[in-house]
């Protein structure tokens, strides 16, 4: 039996080689060289001595040509070139982007000026942008051309490339990516190369075993429109891993032991906000997959705060707190953050709360911008104890005076996937720590912990019935299964997915009559549903109307004829209907796909003694 | 003091493109090396002595600054929309930007209007300007009645309004159509420098 949910609005991966420690500890000496010489002589800043460390630290890494940054930072008439320009995006700190707040914990790939680098490079400009003298002029940084991590294992393109007009506001794009992969594979890093870098400003992969991105796209290949995305996922496949895209960090290759499952027939769909440029732009991105023969051992899981409950803004509003607190219900290490929200966010605060009562700020945000939202990883993993309580504090304003606001005036502004909608989402990877019960997966807690929580939060909430059904089953507790996915089906009473998850376990438990009215809803609402159309077939069967079960059947095979299942249960149905030939057809074929299928080996055994002892 | 330097090489490096650029480019600044504009071709131009009649809009852009490339299908517009009574052209102030750069940039972005080199910011300081994109809005007896932000979409650099409140531009075309005076003639541009040009 199939099914399953989770909502979901974008995972990523993010940054951070083991070189890019060694290039920030490099250059702290350097800066800490110049101050001394700076204070000595209150002295001359030399572009060669002061100025092209940093550039080429915070700045290069995206200015540099093919990359993002509108035009190159790499020698000295670049740099004076828009020498007044980087004094004034550099004290207000507009760049280098990078929003959070110094703190007590750190994150790896701080891009952050400190406040004597800003008024260096006020000095140089303010002195008339002196070279200096060559021999103190370092190695300009040398980049990679090409793949950051060397020649993909495979390289996936978008089937069409996505046109960006001229003018206009923001667009967000999703490209749905067919993975050629014919068994299951090990994902140690995904490439995500989102076409002209100029345009884009941030890009998500989400990993869809379900076909939800596909199912979106007018035409196979087409794309579809959308800032947020539903996806998705098998009954316990929580998602694990952030795979994300921003402008300048090289792609983040996952420790041994984390590689991220990808099966065969999955898809990864890219979610891509671009900006225009003023002129028309075709995107056509590419993803290289990296694999490794280490298989995921430690398990991490993206765990999601949010209250969407409480966002009602009214216009005007300027101080308006969404607020969420969760308890973790096991021990657990925090790998990175990805505080969301859209235009309406201004100040977006996490902390955890330990059992002793000390509290750490696992990250602050005091000027949020959407535009340069990043999943932020910790330089070191914060460990939390089971009773830390961690909290999300976002604050929204919704006045005028908010330059980002989508309505002008200012709306009342309601949860929502729109850009002109609001969220309050915190995510954060945390990876369990094993609790010594082998069977106890920590994760599992984890998901029934926080679908509780997410019930508290709204009684209302679909996912959080879905899910904890899907636990519920998961463990062989039927009977809560029913009962929550009923709740699903209460609130959304069309939904295909919570249709069919009721029906099949109803069909589990032996209540075949109550079951099929709702695998019928689900293909009311998805005619081309294959696990619906595959239950319905068992549960025709199990009340002896095999030519129904036959119908269903062949929709399942006509859907997926690799699955060796549905060709051996068509086999059974068509030699219940007394079509032999074609029968051994499909039990052989299901025995092709998969030689251990049992149903199919069975069933031909079956027939191949009845055709023995009653001969054609 | 240092300025001084900074023109000895201005002019080796224009020499350099009259050798790129061939004989007209040679003609036009034999004429006039200091003072004035040039056309695409390398003749001088006064935009301003032209276009008798209709009020003229200076646009200020380079080829890579961002800001100034985002607005180039709202000058396009607006410059047609007002093409029977307002002349418009792009200025380009950056030195380093040869014409043929210019050529590529107007076909990429599908301007229409004509484009200006002022290598010696001639025209930037009759119209006041200090950034890319500002624009500078002369009235038919060549009043300097506007100069600064086409309108307010950018806060700051990075910080863009979802859509632009205030419409400058528009509003001093009104204005110096009607032969009226704008309340606020001046404003400040968001985008890069010009003066970070030499």
């Amino acid at each position: 039996m199939r099914h399953a949910s989770e909502t979901l609005s974008g995972f990523f991966i993010v940054l951070a080689l083991a070189s890019v420690g060694v290039a920030a500890r490099r250059a702290t000496t350097a800066t800490r060289k110049s101050a001394r010489k700076l204070a000595a002589a209150e002295a001359q800043v030399t572009f060669n001595r002061d100025i092209a460390p940093l550039v080429f630290r915070n700045c290069a890494p995206c200015h540099h040509p093919g990359e993002a940054g509108p035009f190159p930072l790499l020698t000295y008439a670049d740099v004076k070139t828009h020498g007044r320009q980087i004094a004034f995006v550099t004290q207000k700190r507009i760049m280098p982007p990078w929003l959070p707040e110094p703190g007590e914990l750190k994150f790896a790939d701080e891009l952050r000026l400190s406040d004597e680098e800003i008024r260096r490079i006020q000095s140089w400009v303010d002195q008339g942008e002196i070279e200096g003298h060559p021999a103190d002029l370092p190695r300009p940084p040398a980049f990679t051309t090409g793949w950051q991590l060397g020649k993909p294992d495979v390289i996936v393109r978008a089937a069409k490339p996505y046109l960006l007009l001229p003018g206009g506001s923001d667009s967000y794009w999703n490209f749905v990516f067919r993975t050629p992969v014919d068994r299951s594979q090990w994902l140690r890093a995904i490439e995500i190369r989102p076409g002209d870098k100029r345009l884009v400003h941030h890009a998500n992969v989400l990993v869809d075993r379900e076909e939800s991105g596909r199912r979106l796209e007018k035409e196979p290949g087409a794309g579809f429109a959308g800032m947020e995305l539903v996806i998705e996922s098998e009954v316990f496949d929580p998602d694990s891993h952030f795979l994300f895209w921003k402008p300048g960090s090289p792609p983040y290759v996952e420790p041994d032991g984390m590689a991220l499952r990808l099966d065969k027939n999955t898809d990864l769909v890219l979610n891509t906000h671009f900006q225009p440029s003023g002129k028309p732009e075709l995107i056509q991105p590419t993803l290289g997959l990296y694999f490794t023969a280490k298989p995921g051992t430690r398990h991490p899981i993206l765990l999601q705060l949010d209250n969407d409950r409480m966002l009602d803004i009214p216009p005007g509003e300027r101080n308006f707190l969404v607020s969420d607190d969760f308890t973790l219900p096991v021990d657990a290490s925090v790998l990175a953050i990805y505080p969301h929200a859209h235009y309406l966010g201004r100040d977006l605060l996490a902390f955890a709360t330990l059992p002793n009562g000390t509290k750490k700020t696992l990250i602050h945000i005091g000027n949020w911008d959407l535009n340069w939202q990043a999943v932020y990883r910790y330089e070191q993993p914060v460990d939390l104890p089971v009773g830390t309580t961690i909290s999300m504090r976002f604050t929204y304003d919704n006045s005028a005076e908010n330059i980002r606001n989508p309505n002008q005036p200012p709306k009342r502004v309601v949860a929502g996937n729109r850009a002109s909608d609001e969220m309050a989402h915190l995510w954060l990877q945390v990876l369990p720590h094993e609790s010594g019960d082998a069977t106890i997966d920590p994760r599992v807690q984890i998901q029934e912990a926080l679908a509780l929580h997410h019930l508290q939060n709204n009684p209302e909430d679909f996912e959080a019935h879905y899910n904890l059904a899907a636990l519920f089953e998961m463990k062989g507790e039927l009977s809560g299964a029913v009962l929550q996915f009923t709740e699903a089906v209460r609130i959304r009473p069309d939904d295909p997915i919570a249709n069919n998850a009721l029906g099949a376990v109803l069909l589990a438990g032996g209540q075949i009559d109550g079951a099929i009215p709702h695998l019928n809803a689900a293909l009311k609402g998805r005619p081309d549903y294959f696990d619906a159309h595959y239950n319905l077939g068992n549960a025709l069967a199990a009340q002896g109307d095999f030519p129904g079960a036959l119908t269903q059947f062949q929709a399942a095979v006509h859907l997926h004829p690799q699955d060796a299942n549905a060709q051996a249960n068509l086999g059974s149905a068509l030699a219940e209907t007394g079509n032999l030939k074609e029968a051994r057809l499909h039990f052989e074929r299901a025995l092709e796909i998969d030689p251990k299928n049992e149903l199919a080996r069975e069933n031909l055994e079956q027939l191949n003694r009845d055709s023995h002892d009653h001969p054609n | 003091m240092g300025r001084r330097w900074h023109t000895v090489r201005v002019v080796r490096l224009l020499l350099v493109v009259i050798v790129a650029t061939g004989l007209a480019s040679l003609v036009g600044t034999s004429l006039g090396a200091r003072n004035t504009a040039f056309d695409l071709a390398g003749n001088p131009v006064d935009p301003l002595k032209s276009g008798g009649g209709k009020i003229v809009v200076l646009v200020f852009i380079r080829t890579d600054c961002p800001v100034a490339n985002r607005y180039a299908p709202r000058i396009q517009k607006l410059s047609a929309e007002h093409a029977a009574k307002a002349a418009f052209w792009l200025v380009y102030p950056s030195k380093a930007e040869s014409a043929e750069m210019i050529r590529k940039h107007e076909r990429e972005y599908g301007y229409k209007i004509p484009a200006l080199r002022d290598p010696q910011h001639v025209l930037v300081k009759e119209s006041q300007v200090e950034i890319t994109p500002e624009v500078a809005v002369f009235s038919t007896d060549r009043r300097l009645v506007y100069h600064g932000r086409i309108d307010n979409l950018y806060e700051d650099v990075g910080r863009t309004r979802s859509v632009a409140t205030t419409h400058e531009l528009e509003d001093a075309i009104s204005a110096a159509l009607g032969g009226k005076s704008l309340e606020a003639g001046a404003t400040h541009g968001v985008g890069c420098y010009i003066s970070d040009l030499e």
